[in-house]
């Protein structure tokens, strides 16, 4: 046993390599925790009595409304695809994915663009039957409106998690409930949703991160929360430290409500553990309940992406296929940017997630909080510790070139190296959660074997685990692809000379309300993210149907 | 096979970073605009110079932040931004510097550049008032004062007051008639909106072309992007309104799309050019017409439809005024509680 544990130890190389990353991507963040023990901003005062109340009020509704549909209607259809078999359902059980590949001020956008005056809907009801409605019916632009933006095109996070812990865990449950004569309905309330709690509550939180984060939709929607207070604070009156104190209390909101939610759990424990684990059999639906599965299914499909996709379609053929070579240009950045980022991030998150295997509980729980700090605090923020750091780094670099006499004149601060770091910083938490959740899939006992057998750290790593990590690393790279193609903030306040990607050219068009053009823009990077939901599923199901058979 | 695609991806990033450097005669330039006509002003600069034009384009905000956090080893040479308040917001952080040069003060007029040099307008645009034909009858409009009056209740659509456009118009009311005439006159329109602010400024034009209001308070080129819209249902909108240029004691309130030279500019000499080039007359009248805006050259006249839209008497204070009032503004819109 002493024995085992030694061989488990990390040898120096993967330690050191690992405490560097982790000192690199802690930097940018203690840049800003920093100006939190300064002085307060001049500003702050004048925020503080009379913008503060307003800020929590409205990321409060959004943050705790959104979280809380999004979770019952992932829940729900997770419960759906899981439990039942009905026409299309093959198809949904990833297709109900997708909204994740529209962001949401895209989707914002889009659904504005349709409902408001100028829009199809009301242009065709106007000419066609000459009817002319109140305004107030199709007012997209307000909290509600942005409510069902972000639940729309958010809720998957929750169905993917919960569909992913029901097919794991529930299958003899359901059935000794089913053999009990319970109804569907009370299965579902009474079993599955205070079981499935943790896996809903851990989707739904990301959610909430992400509405919080969030500011092209809340700006678009000229909606005051503490995201748009952040840049106004910073970039309207100049004041950091203020703007830092916001981002601060944003991240308590959420602390807040996840520690009620923990609070409400209190010392209950839902989890439910079988060694028996075999996939549930699904219920084939008949009649009206088939009817209305496949309405609920296809209707949150429907709404959260082919109903915006096919207008973007429509608006794309207006705009006649106007600069295809320019959205040319823009994908291939895109996907070089998103691709090179995520390859290297991966590269980072392998090396911790490996370190942290080797190491005590403690230290690879500390790990893994150190990488998600990043997802949790506002891209804004983030940016300007970036920012700071690589100026820092500028000045020893300047300096050491003059040094040594030196010609080169490297600035790393107006180049895509920044760009590419600051993606890590903010995106690090996720790979790293895809490659540590591979590892735990592979157990131990192959690494234990061949350190037995006298294979070092560093052969076993790549001669053991490389190979059986693969899938983890494919849906890891993926994730973080999908993410960086998405990102906004960053690549807005980051990047170098003559760079856009779709996105941030889609955002300015669209800001523009020129959103003929930034429909083609918008549906390449739909299609790029899509495409990379559609192999994640299927490269999971491809082994799926391999282990069953 | 992977692992090569892989390898070659990341080698090509780095390549990629590295060849930016290369161009011996260039000027870094950071603007908020971004129209397919910009690329070929600046590519005629390049021809008619050889100075290569470097673009970072950006929202307003965030380029001056990133210039002041650049500091001295900032690669910036030229700042375009939209607003005289945030041009003044440049300067006032110390990331602008003062050039003259005769071109320069021959093609913009006094009035429209920073009263130090630090900044010169290169287009002009007016925020006035855009009212239903249907429902309004253009000879009951005066000035903006008028806009508070009781016969407005309930009438007035207008965007958020987070907007430097709605903090730019207020601001100039501070310079002329003083922060206590301004602070009542904001109280007022907040009475009299019909609705929360929302949108941007095309969302008000359609709102008074939807009925929800009659009058909206707006720029001048959003009018111009709408007739000349992809969506016939907006060019609709468009002729559904009509524009007013507020008279009255004091003309109509305008604002600049404006220039300055980065205070650490590598390439200051090659800014100055760029600068020099984008008012002169050959420049100016597409620069200009590129976002529906009159020109700032005197000798340019501007685009057909904006002189079909009349002339107009403008208000008598130098721009430089809209930025000294800024925080001022802002304060009373958080304080009259206009969102």
């Amino acid at each position: 046993m002493q024995l085992l544990k030694k061989l488990k130890k990390a040898s120096p190389g993967w330690f050191l390599l690992t405490v560097g990353i982790i000192i690199l991507l802690l930097i940018p963040n203690l840049n800003i925790i920093i100006n939190l023990f300064g002085e307060a901003g001049e500003n702050w005062e004048h925020v503080r009595n009379y913008l503060l109340v307003n800020y929590f009020q409205n990321s409060l509704i959004l943050v705790l409304a959104t979280g809380l549909l999004a979770a019952f209607l992932g829940a729900g259809l997770a419960w759906v695809i899981a439990a039942y078999n009905f026409p299309g359902r093959d198809f949904l059980s990833w297709g109900l994915i997708l909204p994740l590949a529209i962001p949401p001020y895209i989707g914002a956008y889009v659904y504005q663009g349709m409902f408001s005056y100028t829009g199809p809907l009301q242009t065709f009801l106007r000419n066609k039957f000459q009817l002319r409605l109140s305004q107030q019916y199709f007012d997209f632009m307000n909290i509600r409106g942005a409510i069902f933006i972000y639940t729309i095109f958010l809720f998957p996070y929750v169905f993917l998690m919960t569909r992913a812990f029901l097919s794991k865990q529930s299958a003899s449950l359901l059935e000794s409930s089913r053999l009990l004569g319970k109804s569907d309905n009370t299965i579902f309330f009474k079993i599955i949703l205070p079981l499935s709690r943790g896996a809903v509550v851990a989707g739904s939180s990301l959610v909430m991160m992400e509405v919080l984060n969030d500011y092209g939709v809340v700006k678009y929607f000229g909606i005051s929360t503490f995201t748009t207070a952040i840049f106004k604070s910073w970039f309207g009156m100049g004041d950091l430290p203020t703007s830092v104190r916001l981002a601060v209390m944003a991240m308590l909101v959420i602390f807040v409500v996840l520690f009620i939610e923990k609070l409400l759990r209190g010392g209950r424990k839902y989890s439910y553990s079988t060694s028996n684990i075999r996939p549930v059999s699904r219920r084939k639906l008949e009649g009206s309940r088939k009817v209305l599965a496949q309405l609920f299914t296809y209707g949150v499909f429907f709404f959260g992406f082919l109903l915006p996709t096919v207008q973007l379609l429509y608006w794309s053929f207006l705009s006649r296929g106007g600069g295809l070579m320019e959205t040319l240009h823009f994908a291939f950045t895109s996907f070089l940017t998103g691709g090179g980022a995520a390859v290297l991030i991966l590269t980072g998150a392998v090396i911790i997630a490996t370190t942290a295997r080797m190491s005590s509980n403690f230290v690879s729980n500390l790990l893994a909080r150190i990488t998600i700090l990043g997802y949790s605090i506002p891209g804004a923020v983030i940016a300007v510790g970036v920012l700071l750091f690589m100026l820092q780094l500028d000045g020893v670099l300047s300096f050491l070139q003059t040094g040594f006499g030196i010609e080169a004149n490297v600035v790393l601060s107006s180049t895509l190296v920044m760009l590419i770091f600051a993606y890590a910083v903010r995106f690090m938490g996720i790979a790293f959660n895809s490659v540590n959740s591979g590892y735990e899939k592979i157990g131990e006992s192959y690494f234990e074997a061949s350190r037995t057998l006298g294979k070092g750290v560093t052969e076993t790593f790549f001669k053991i685990d490389l190979p059986m990590l693969k899938p983890a690393l494919m849906s890891g790279f993926l994730l973080v692809f999908i993410e960086i193609m998405k990102e906004l903030p960053l690549t807005m306040i980051l990047r170098p000379f003559n760079f856009d990607t779709l996105a941030t050219k889609a955002f300015e068009y669209a800001s523009d309300e020129m959103i003929y053009r930034a429909a083609d823009l918008s549906l390449v990077l739909i299609f790029f993210s899509a495409a990379a939901i559609y192999l994640i599923t299927h490269h999971r199901r491809r082994k799926n149907n391999a282990v069953r058979n | 096979m992977k692992k090569l695609i892989i390898v070659t991806i990341i080698i090509s990033i780095f390549v990629g970073l590295g060849t930016a450097a290369a161009a011996a005669e260039e000027v870094n330039l950071y603007t908020n605009r971004h129209y397919d006509t910009d690329e070929e002003i600046l590519n005629r600069f390049t021809e008619e110079t050889g100075i290569e034009v470097n673009v970072l384009k950006g929202d307003s905000d965030q380029l001056i932040e990133r210039i002041a956090r650049e500091g001295k080893n900032s690669p910036a040479d030229v700042l375009i931004t939209a607003d005289a308040g945030r041009l003044h917001r440049a300067k006032e952080r110390d990331i602008l510097q003062s050039v003259s040069t005769e071109t320069l003060t021959q093609n913009v007029p006094a009035n429209l550049r920073d009263e130090d040099n630090y900044w010169y307008g290169l287009t002009i645009r007016g925020r006035v008032i855009v009212y239903s034909k249907d429902r309004v009858d253009p000879e009951d409009l005066a000035g903006y004062g008028d806009l508070t009056s009781d016969q407005w209740q309930d009438k007035i659509v207008v965007r958020s007051s987070e907007n430097i456009y709605n903090q730019s118009l207020l601001a100039s009311l501070v310079s002329i008639y003083g922060e206590k005439w301004a602070e009542d006159w904001a109280a007022g329109i907040v009475d009299n909106m019909a609705r929360k602010p929302q949108g941007n400024d095309r969302a008000q034009a359609t709102a008074v072309a939807a009925g929800e209001g009659d009058l909206a308070i707006m720029n001048t080129y959003y009018l111009g992007k709408m007739i000349n819209s992809d969506n016939p249902a907006e060019v609709e909108v468009a002729e559904n309104v009509g524009i007013h240029f507020p008279d009255g004691e004091n003309g109509t309130h305008i604002n600049v799309s404006g220039a300055g030279v980065v205070k650490n500019a590598p390439n200051k000499d090659n800014a100055v050019k760029l600068l020099e080039y984008l008012s002169s007359a050959s420049a100016q009248k597409f620069f200009a017409s590129a976002n529906y805006e009159y020109p700032v050259n005197p000798e340019v006249e501007a685009s057909e439809l904006l002189q079909s839209w009349g002339d107009f008497e403008t208000q008598n204070i130098n721009l430089t005024e809209l930025g000294i009032h800024n925080q001022t503004a802002v304060r009373i819109f958080n304080r009259v509680g206009w969102q």
